[in-house]
């Protein structure tokens, strides 16, 4: 799958997907100190959209976009 | 797959972080969780009860260990407090970027 190149088009797809299938949907992080990066991936078994950060300032954004999604998931409806 | 509670789980989750910096990786997975640990029953049965509230499954894999936790709505915004802290200290090897000071300031200074 290929990965999108700019956040604010990752960011969106993401929220999308979410909301379109949110008892389906997961996202992933995996942290690759070594090569220093993080890989973000959003899926609902059918598409999938991910982004590969590896600049500081990406992190600041990451943490924004998860505790967006998590206070999605851990919600009344 | 161990269950832990939020605090005990982001402290794993530093060991985990720790013991993967050299070679290796770590994995981390949100997901939503209506509280059911049953499957969702075939067509004619009487479906699961719909949940109140939906709460979040937080899973952290790096090789063989796996742990996880559930995120309550009401603990949301003290577990991302530990976890916005947590990724601060561990995920540090990103590259990091200067920044450009601009031309106007330079030459006043």
């Amino acid at each position: 799958m290929v990965f999108v190149k700019n956040w604010e088009d990752f960011e969106i797809a993401a929220e999308n997907m979410y909301m379109a299938n949110p008892q389906n949907c997961r996202y992933t992080m995996k942290y690759v100190h070594s090569k220093g990066h993080i890989l973000l991936k959003m899926t609902d078994n059918v598409k999938c959209v991910q982004y590969k950060a590896e600049n500081m300032p990406d992190l600041k954004k990451i943490e924004k976009i998860t505790s967006n999604l998590v206070g999605h998931m851990a919600s009344k409806e | 797959m161990v269950l832990l509670d939020n605090s005990n789980f982001i402290l794993r989750l530093e060991k985990i972080a720790n013991a993967a910096k050299k070679d290796s990786s770590f994995t981390l997975t949100f997901k939503r969780y209506d509280g059911h640990d049953k499957p969702v029953p075939r067509a004619g049965r009487p479906p699961l009860p719909k949940p109140e509230t939906y709460m979040c499954l937080m899973r952290a894999q790096s090789k063989s260990q796996k742990i996880s936790t559930v995120v309550r709505q009401e603990d949301v915004p003290t577990m991302m407090g530990m976890y916005s802290q947590f990724m601060k200290s561990k995920m540090d090897g990103l590259k990091r970027v200067k920044k450009v000071k601009s031309k106007a300031k330079a030459t006043k200074g």
